[in-house]
C-alpha cells in the first residue's frame, strides 16, 4: 500500500497532538510505527516534505534528531 | 550594522535553493604533481623530522612539509598559511587528520627552506605558529574535542590540556627517537565525541558528580520524559515534589546508579553536571588503530582522576611525561606502547611507571569487565 | 585592546606549541582593527568575550555554554549545534554561538582561493574562529547567531558550491586518509569511495532517520590513518588478496644498511645496524616469511597482511596487485557498554566504480538497522543485541571463520524450524507410538 500523502500527514498530526500533555519531540521510529506496513524511506519521504511545508521542524541534540510540530515545546529564555 | 543579505529570501526559503551537493570533489584541489601519479606511487622517506619524500614510478617527486597548529584556527591564522601556499606551494595545501599543515613542494631545497621559514614565525606570545615536525617514530599532534572553549558538558578544557601536553613533550614532536609513533588523543567527556579509546595515551575529561536538579525550572524548560530516556543508566525517573508550596512535576536521580555522562543535561538544561571539584581527567593508555604486528587495541584507564588545574594542568602533564619516558626507555623497536605494555605485564607497567594502582581501575561495568580480570595464575611478582 | 583581563589564558601564550590563546588574540586585534572595514554581521567582540568566557571557565573550573536545541537551515536536520552562552550579559559577543559544519573535501586537500573565500565568508557572517578540522572530518566554523545561518548556507551554496556536513541521527561527514594521492600503500582509491558514497548519500545525511549516527570512514591499508577501525559504525579498509610484490635487490640493500628502515621513521635514535631477522622475520605475527641465502621468501597464503615487512622496507615490499578492500561494522566509543571495534563483515570487496556491490551492502545494513535499532543505539550494539549472524542474514553474507576469532564458548544455538530434519511439529502421539508414557 502506498502512502497518500494528505493521508499520512494527518495521521502524524494526530499522533502528536495526542501526545503533546507530556512531549513534543519524536524520533523518527515513532513515526515508522505508525505505518508497520510501509518502508521507513517512505516514511521519511512524507517527513520530508512536511518539514519543506514548514509543518514539522528538526530538533537536534548534536547526536540525535527529534521531529517536532513547528513552535512547540519548551526551551529555555535566550533562545531562539 | 546592516544587515547584508546573501541573496536569500526568508519569505521563501525553497526558492533557488540549492541542497544536497556535498563536498567539492578532491580532485579540484590536488596539486598537479599529485593528481599527475595518483595510484602511482613507489616508495616514500622521511628525510628529516617533518619532511616526508613521495616518489612516484613515473619518478616524480613531491617533499611535503608537516607542521603542527592548534586545531582551533583564527581565519588570520589561516589566511597566513594560505600566504605560504600561494608563495611556497602553488596554492595547494592540505590538512591531515591529526589537525597538521602540509606544504608540499617539488624539490629538497625548496622543502628546507620552507621549513625554516615555517619554523621562524612565532605569535606575539612567543609560541610558534607553525612548528615542522610530526613525522614517524615521535608524538604527533594531538587530536581533540571542544572543551570549554564551546561544548556544554565538558569536564575540563580541551585546547589547554592539549597545549599543556605538546608543551611538554614537544621534543618529542621535533625528533624521531621513540621506539614508535605515540598517538595522543583528547576527549573532554566521557561521550568522547572524539573517539579516543584506541589511542597509546588518551586524556579524558570526566565528570563525578550528579546532576544538579533545577526543580523551580525543570518543568518549564524540560520535557520530562526526554530527560527520563537520556539516561543511559535509568538512573532518572519522574516525580512530583512540593516546592516552595507548590507541586512542581520535575524528576528523581538515583544518584548511585549515574555514570555522569551529562546525557540528561543535553536534553534537559536544568539539570546541570559541571562542577569544579567533581571534574576533571582520567588517563587511558595502551590503546592502537594500526593492525600493524599486532591487532587494534582499547586504551586502558590507567589513571582514574586528576584534577582540573588550569591553566597549565600539571600534575597530569607531569604524569603523561612519566608514562612516555618510561615507554621511551623500556620498549623494543617497533613497539607501540601497548604492545609494550602487555609483554611486560600490566603489574609491571605500574612500577616502571611508577603510577598507584587503584580498585577503581578494575573494570566492574558491565558485561566487558570479566574478560579484563585475571583468569590464570600467571602473573609477575 | 581586548577588554577582558586574562591572566590565566595568558599563561598558554609562552611554551613551543602554537598557543590558541595566542592565535584568538590576534584574530581580536584583527576584528577590532577592521582593516578591510567589514560590516561585521555578528558583533566584532564576538572573538573577545570567547576569550573572556573561556578565562571565566579557568576560573570557575566549569563550562559556560548550554546547549539548543532548535537550530539549523531550512529543510535539514543537522550540520548546525545551537549553542548559549550562560553569562550573556557579561559576553554579549558569544550569547548566541552556533557551531556550522562545512564538508570537507576528501582527504583535506584545499586550494587557497577556496579557503580564502571561506575566510572571507566566516569573517563577515561569524567569529572567524574555526577548527581545522572537527574530529569527524568537517570543516568546523565556530559561533555564529541565528539570523546569519541561512544567509552562510547560501553562500556556501551559491558561490563555493559546497554543503554542510552532517550532525545528529544521520550519516555524519564521511572522511578517508588521503590514499592514493599520495601514497604508495593505497589500496583502493579511498578519497573517490569517499566522495561517492557521500554524494550517493546526501539524503541520509541531511535528513536523519536512523535511530542514531552513523559514520563511514575509508582507510587505504591496515595502518589506518583516518582509526576507521575504532571511530566509524562502516569501515572500509584496503587490502589485497595476492602476493606482496618483493624486490630482492631492495631487500640487500636494506641489509647491507644503505637504505635506511621504515623510510627513516626511526632516524633519531642509534637502534644499530639493521637486522632484518630481528625487525622484520621475526616480528611478523603469522610467522610466514623467511630470509636464507640473500633471499626474501614470503608465504603468502598465510599472511595477514599486516604491513610491517612493507612499512619496513617499503622500497623492497609492495602491497599486492588484487586490491580492494574490507568492510567492518559497529565500532564506536564506549559510550554505553564499553568500547567496539568494527567487526570484520566483508574480508574482501573489489573497490570499483561506480561501486554498486559496496552500495547494496550499505543499504542492506541500513535498512535492518532502521528496522531493528532502538532508538539512540549505534549499530555495533544492534549487533551484540541481535547477534552478529544476523546481519550476515539481512546482507545475504555467507558465513566465514574469517568472521570471528574463534568458534562460539556455548552450545546454546538458536536453531530454526527449516535447519531440522521433519521440522518442530512431532505430535505427542507419534511419539507415543515408541514410547509408552
Amino acid at each position: 500500500m502506498a502512502l497518500v500523502y494528505e493521508e499520512a500527514k494527518g495521521k502524524i498530526i494526530e499522533f502528536i497532538n495526542s501526545k503533546a500533555k507530556s512531549k513534543s519531540k519524536f524520533y523518527f521510529n515513532d513515526f515508522t510505527a505508525l505505518f508497520p506496513d510501509e518502508k521507513g524511506r517512505d516514511v521519511k519521504k512524507i517527513l520530508t516534505q512536511m518539514v519543506n511545508e514548514e509543518i514539522l521542524v528538526f530538533w537536534s541534540s548534536g547526536s540525535t534528531t527529534m521531529y517536532g510540530l513547528t513552535g512547540a515545546g519548551k526551551h529555555a529564555d535566550g533562545e531562539d | 550594522m546592516a544587515f547584508i543579505s546573501s541573496g536569500y529570501n526568508p519569505e521563501k526559503p525553497m526558492q533557488d535553493r540549492i541542497t544536497d551537493i556535498g563536498p567539492q570533489h578532491f580532485s579540484k584541489f590536488l596539486p598537479p604533481v599529485l593528481a599527475k601519479n595518483k595510484g602511482a606511487w613507489d616508495y616514500h622517506e622521511i628525510i628529516e623530522p617533518g619532511i616526508l619524500m613521495h616518489v612516484g614510478l613515473s619518478g616524480d617527486k613531491v617533499f611535503t612539509v608537516r607542521a603542527g597548529a592548534a586545531r582551533l584556527m583564527s581565519v588570520t591564522n589561516i589566511r597566513e598559511i594560505c600566504d605560504i601556499a600561494d608563495q611556497f606551494c602553488g596554492g595547494h595545501l592540505r590538512f591531515t587528520t591529526r589537525n597538521n599543515v602540509e606544504f608540499m613542494v617539488g624539490t629538497l631545497e625548496e622543502a628546507k627552506a620552507l621549513k625554516a621559514n615555517l619554523n621562524a614565525r612565532k605569535f606575539a606570545g612567543g609560541s610558534f605558529k607553525f612548528p615542522v615536525g610530526g613525522t614517524g617514530a615521535g608524538v604527533t599532534n594531538i587530536v581533540h574535542t571542544q572543551g570549554w572553549v564551546h561544548c556544554h558538558t565538558p569536564a575540563t578544557d580541551a585546547s589547554g590540556t592539549v597545549k599543556a601536553t605538546m608543551d611538554v613533550v614537544f621534543e618529542e614532536f621535533q625528533n624521531m627517537r621513540l621506539p614508535a609513533p605515540v598517538r595522543i588523543s583528547m576527549a573532554c567527556c566521557l561521550n568522547m565525541c572524539g573517539a579516543v579509546h584506541c589511542s597509546d595515551i588518551a586524556i579524558l575529561g570526566i565528570h563525578r558528580k550528579p546532576p544538579i536538579l533545577d526543580h523551580e525550572n525543570l518543568d518549564n524548560v524540560c520535557e520530562v520524559p526526554l530527560a527520563v530516556a537520556a539516561c543511559p543508566t535509568g538512573a532518572i525517573r519522574p516525580t512530583k515534589i512540593e516546592f516552595q508550596g507548590k507541586q512542581v512535576n520535575t524528576v528523581a536521580v538515583k544518584n548511585e546508579r549515574c555514570m555522569f555522562c551529562g546525557n540528561c543535561y543535553t536534553m534537559c538544561p536544568a539539570m546541570p553536571l559541571a562542577d569544579k571539584d567533581g571534574d576533571g581527567i582520567a588517563l587511558m593508555v595502551g590503546g592502537k588503530i594500526s593492525n600493524r604486528m599486532t591487532t587494534p587495541k582499547f586504551s586502558k584507564v590507567v589513571v582514574p582522576f586528576i584534577p582540573n588545574e588550569p591553566p597549565r594542568w600539571p600534575t597530569m602533564t607531569k604524569v603523561i611525561k612519566k608514562i612516555l619516558d618510561a615507554y621511551a626507555k623500556d620498549a623494543r623497536k617497533y613497539e607501540r606502547l601497548g604492545d609494550w605494555a602487555n609483554r611486560i605485564g600490566w603489574e609491571r607497567f605500574f612500577e616502571k611507571c611508577d603510577l598507584e594502582f587503584s580498585a577503581h581501575l578494575i573494570d566492574d561495568f558491565r558485561d566487558p569487565a570479566y574478560y579484563t580480570w585475571r583468569q590464570t595464575t600467571q602473573f609477575k611478582f | 585592546m581586548a577588554k577582558h583581563k586574562t591572566p590565566l589564558l595568558d599563561q598558554l601564550e609562552s611554551g613551543p606549541w602554537p598557543s590558541f590563546v595566542s592565535d584568538i588574540k590576534q584574530e581580536i586585534e584583527h576584528r577590532y582593527a577592521n582593516p578591510k572595514g567589514i560590516d561585521y554581521q555578528i558583533p566584532a567582540e564576538c572573538p573577545d568575550d570567547l576569550l573572556g568566557l573561556l578565562e571565566l571557565s579557568y576560573v570557575d573550573g566549569e563550562t559556560h555554554w548550554k546547549h539548543g536545541g532548535i537550530v539549523g537551515v531550512f529543510g535539514y536536520g543537522g550540520g548546525v549545534i545551537g549553542r548559549y552562552c550562560d553569562q550573556p550579559e557579561k559576553y554579549p559577543g558569544v550569547a548566541h554561538f552556533h557551531t556550522v559544519r562545512v564538508a570537507q573535501p576528501s582527504g583535506m586537500f584545499y586550494k587557497t582561493d577556496f579557503l580564502r573565500q571561506l575566510c572571507d565568508l566566516w569573517e563577515l557572517r561569524g567569529s572567524g574562529l574555526t577548527n581545522m578540522h572537527g574530529a569527524t572530518g568537517d570543516i568546523v566554523l565556530l559561533g555564529t547567531t541565528t539570523p546569519q545561518l541561512e544567509e552562510i548556507f547560501f553562500e556556501l551554496t551559491h558561490k563555493m558550491n559546497n554543503d554542510l556536513g552532517g550532525s545528529g541521527s544521520n550519516l555524519r561527514t564521511p572522511a578517508c586518509c588521503l590514499g592514493e594521492s599520495r601514497c604508495e600503500y593505497a589500496c583502493y582509491d579511498s578519497q573517490e569511495l569517499c566522495y561517492q558514497l557521500t554524494q550517493e548519500y546526501q539524503d541520509e545525511l541531511h535528513r536523519p532517520a536512523f535511530p542514531y549516527k552513523f559514520k563511514f570512514k575509508f582507510d587505504g591499508c591496515s595502518l589506518g590513518c583516518v582509526a576507521s577501525i575504532a571511530r566509524s559504525d562502516m569501515s572500509f579498509i584496503g587490502t589485497w588478496r595476492d602476493e606482496i610484490r618483493v624486490d630482492q635487490k631492495a631487500v640487500a640493500a636494506y641489509v647491507g644498511g644503505e637504505i635506511a628502515p621504515n623510510a627513516g621513521a626511526y632516524a633519531g635514535r642509534d637502534w644499530g645496524k639493521f637486522d632484518i631477522k630481528a625487525e622484520v622475520i621475526d616480528r611478523c605475527p603469522s610467522q610466514c616469511i623467511r630470509y636464507e641465502g640473500g633471499k626474501l621468501e614470503i608465504n603468502n597464503k598465510e599472511c595477514v597482511r599486516c604491513m610491517h615487512c612493507i612499512c619496513v622496507m617499503p622500497r623492497a615490499l609492495k602491497i599486492g596487485n588484487d586490491r580492494g578492500l574490507s568492510i567492518l561494522v559497529g565500532a564506536k566509543a564506549p559510550i554505553l557498554d564499553g568500547p567496539q571495534m568494527g567487526s570484520l563483515t566483508i574480508p574482501f570487496i573489489k573497490a570499483e566504480a561506480p561501486y554498486d556491490e559496496i552500495k547494496e551492502f550499505v543499504e542492506a545494513t541500513w535498512d535492518w538497522w532502521m528496522e531493528e535499532g532502538k532508538n539512540r543505539e549505534r549499530i555495533g550494539e544492534t549487533l551484540k543485541r541481535l547477534g552478529f549472524s544476523r546481519l550476515l542474514e539481512v546482507t545475504g553474507t555467507t558465513a566465514d571463520p574469517r568472521h570471528v576469532k574463534e568458534p562460539r564458548h556455548n552450545p546454546y544455538i538458536f536453531w530454526k524450524e527449516e535447519e531440522v530434519t521433519g521440522g518442530w511439529n512431532k505430535t505427542i502421539a507419534e511419539y507415543r507410538a515408541k514410547h509408552q508414557r
